[in-house]
């Protein structure tokens, strides 16, 4: 029903555009047109289109709280709780579709039909009301065209309008997802002291599950130190940089300053693709591959290498980034003025010369800013860590023992069975928005740096 | 006493010729002056003066370019060392965003021209003092040589190129983005520098042309049309081409 008056408001959208076209031709045959014929168009098909859909979603919003408000209006002598109201609405829903399968009162039948009933009123009324304000404003647009109104504005304005929502609302979700974030992190902390959080050195919590009832506070305040995770993921993004940024700068280097024109033609592409493969794969690459290698070559030097090794997660991480500090940084010498190089080159400077002297000294603001960006990456990167790295949260600064990152820990505490207002799940918010903020810190340094930059060249 | 003789110079750009049997005598400690309009080939011509065009990958030069009897266009010349004899000042004034006294001791650093500390003090304020540039800067060494006005940026240009003692000296429409005091003050420097070298200008003002320079040669289309002392291309050139450009009539 839904679909079918949607299609059937978008198809009217757009014969009214038609039509509106042909309509400003034969005005343009006795009088001047205020604008483009398409204009009118675009102007009856904006007031058919956007009166109707903005109340057809204003009323499938609304819609089912009223629908609920009046089937639950029977049974509020009955004293119920909140939580017993919604099972009871849920069954009549059920009942109503015919998917209940328990007892039947008499009670919930007649809420059923009740339900059912008004459910009915409501489509026909919702279609009604939209026919109504399809045919209002479909006849005041056509009026306005007729008498040949100024219609580049009106369309303008619309567009502008359009624009303002779509922002608007990636504006409202971001803000949305911070605040359930942050109301969630502020439950647990009601349980666990932020100071125990930020620095406990122990994290374990799984011992604080208990069947029934609140678990024990002496319990509560070892089990959420987040130390140990951040110094994990910390150790495991460090180790990963020391891969990725020389391999990756001078793969830069290389590509902006010495490669011919067709070696950079196939190569960067091939670089950009490897940015391209999913996390998952460098898992299990890392987690297959790497890590049993690691541990081989360890052992074959006598040492003991856990099998799950931050060496070979950070390793494996490190090249994923490869190509996001190398394609960057190419961006950014790429960007140094040619006219610095001439100047250095036509003093007798050679190639490296040039490049140490006075190429990366220029670009060295940009280059930071790409690293730091990366280091962002590497900080909220998931799946290498949770496959290859282990899921003991360890402090360590071992790099041939497993340890544990931000990321793993809250992949680990949300699967698998759960319980919403448990600290055990309300840790991984907090966890959440730790790692948000450290990532938005880093983003703000590099982004900063990288607009200073851009200001030292005009 | 000719510096620089070049015979038949051919340039490509890929399939397309920029120049066409360019011949020409530059001479020692004087200023030769290359006019014409845009796109006639005078920046092209003097950037193979220093091999500044084995930077484009598709530029290709034909012909004999010599300088005190040594083969330019040769593939087994030491381009460093050319460059060491022959500075370079471009259009666009281009210090490198390093402190001034960075940007006049580069050269002597990567030639090992300077054996101490106080050496480079020396050299640098030697090359800041014949590029007049001194007196406004010797307070501030350690400031960004990018910071300084366009005028001075051009001169720590100079200075720059002076720092390691070139006998050759080529300019690129040095003045094009300065402003008339600022080109007044470029066009003494360069003046006062030909006593001691020998300098190369490209320059879109004919009147510059006529101030500063000894010879001028007038290109167009890639050809050099006639070449001569200063005073008689813009008195009496042979060539009526030469004539209507100096006269303005075309270009």
């Amino acid at each position: 029903m839904n679909l079918i008056l949607v299609t059937f408001i978008i198809l009217l959208a757009f014969t009214s555009y038609y039509f509106g076209r042909k309509k400003a031709l034969v005005i343009q045959s006795s009088q001047r047109l205020t604008a483009l014929p398409k204009f009118y168009g675009y102007y009856l098909a904006a007031w058919c289109a956007a009166p109707a859909l903005i109340i057809f979603v204003l009323w499938s919003v609304f819609e089912p709280s009223i629908v609920k408000t009046f089937i639950l209006q029977d049974y509020t002598d009955q004293n119920l709780t909140k939580n017993e109201l919604q099972l009871i609405y849920t069954k009549v829903k059920a009942l109503a579709v015919g998917t209940y399968t328990g007892n039947i009162t008499n009670f919930l039948d007649e809420s059923a039909n009740k339900y059912i009933q008004l459910k009915g009123i409501a489509n026909s009324a919702k279609v009604a009301i939209i026919l109504a304000i399809l045919i209002f404003s479909l006849s005041f647009a056509y009026r306005s065209v007729q008498k040949n109104d100024r219609m580049r504005e009106p369309v303008e304005i619309f567009l502008k309008w359009v624009l303002f929502v779509a922002s608007l609302g990636a504006v409202l979700v971001t803000i949305g997802i911070i605040f359930s974030l942050l109301f969630e992190a502020i439950r647990f902390f009601q349980a666990v002291k932020i100071f125990d959080f930020i620095f406990g050195t122990h994290w374990y919590p799984a011992k604080t599950f208990v069947r029934d009832g609140q678990p024990d506070p002496e319990l509560m305040k070892d089990a959420f130190g987040a130390v140990p995770l951040f110094a994990g993921t910390f150790f495991i993004a460090f180790i990963a940089m020391c891969v990725a940024i020389p391999i990756g700068l001078l793969s830069g280097i290389y590509l902006s300053e010495y490669a011919g024109r067709g070696v950079r033609k196939y190569a960067k592409p091939i670089i950009e693709i490897l940015a391209g493969i999913p996390t998952v794969v460098y898992g299990f690459f890392a987690a297959l591959t790497v890590g049993p290698f690691v541990k081989e070559i360890g052992n074959a030097m006598g040492l003991e290498v856990s099998s799950e090794s931050a060496l070979a997660a950070g390793a494996v991480m490190g090249v994923m980034i490869i190509p996001f500090i190398s394609s960057l940084s190419d961006d950014v010498i790429t960007a140094v003025p040619q006219n610095l190089r001439d100047g250095s080159y036509a003093m007798g400077a050679t190639k490296s010369e040039t490049v140490k002297k006075v190429i990366f000294p220029a670009a060295l603001p940009g280059i930071v800013g790409s690293i730091l960006l990366a280091v962002s990456r590497a900080v909220g990167e998931t799946m290498i860590v949770v496959m290859a790295s282990g899921l003991a949260a360890n402090l360590t600064m071992n790099p041939l023992e497993s340890t544990s990152t931000i990321t793993a820990q809250i992949v680990v505490i949300l699967i698998g069975d759960q319980q919403f207002g448990d600290p055990k799940t309300q840790s991984a918010f907090a966890l959440g928005i730790s790692l948000f903020i450290v990532t938005l810190f880093l983003n703000v340094i590099a982004l900063s740096v990288v607009k200073r930059y851009r200001e030292k060249y005009e | 006493m000719s510096k620089i003789i070049a015979e038949n110079v051919n340039v490509y750009y890929g399939s397309k010729q920029a120049l066409f049997d360019v011949s020409i005598d530059i001479a020692e400690k004087e200023v030769t002056a290359l006019i014409g309009p845009s796109g006639c080939g005078k920046s092209t011509f003097l950037r193979c003066l220093n091999r500044m065009n084995d930077v484009i990958d598709i530029c290709r030069v034909e012909g004999s370019i010599k300088m005190d009897d040594l083969e330019l266009n040769s593939r087994k010349l030491d381009v460093v060392r050319l460059r060491e004899n022959v500075g370079m000042v471009f259009q666009k004034p281009n210090p490198f965003p390093k402190s001034i006294y960075e940007n006049v001791a580069y050269g002597p650093t990567i030639h090992g021209i300077a054996q101490s500390k106080e050496e480079m003090d020396q050299i640098v304020e030697t090359s800041l003092k014949k590029a007049a540039l001194w007196n406004e800067v010797k307070d501030r060494l350690d400031e960004i040589g990018t910071g300084l006005s366009g005028g001075q940026q051009q001169r720590l240009c100079i200075a720059r190129a002076i720092s390691v003692s070139p006998e050759v000296i080529l300019m690129d429409e040095p003045c094009s983005a300065l402003d008339p005091i600022a080109t007044a003050q470029i066009e003494e420097l360069i003046d006062d520098l030909k006593k001691e070298v020998t300098i190369v200008i490209v320059t879109h003002s004919m009147s510059q042309a006529a101030r500063v320079s000894q010879k001028t040669g007038f290109f167009h289309l890639g050809k050099l049309i006639e070449f001569g002392s200063t005073e008689k291309i813009f008195k009496n050139p042979d060539k009526q081409q030469t004539q209507d450009y100096i006269t303005g009539r075309f270009g």
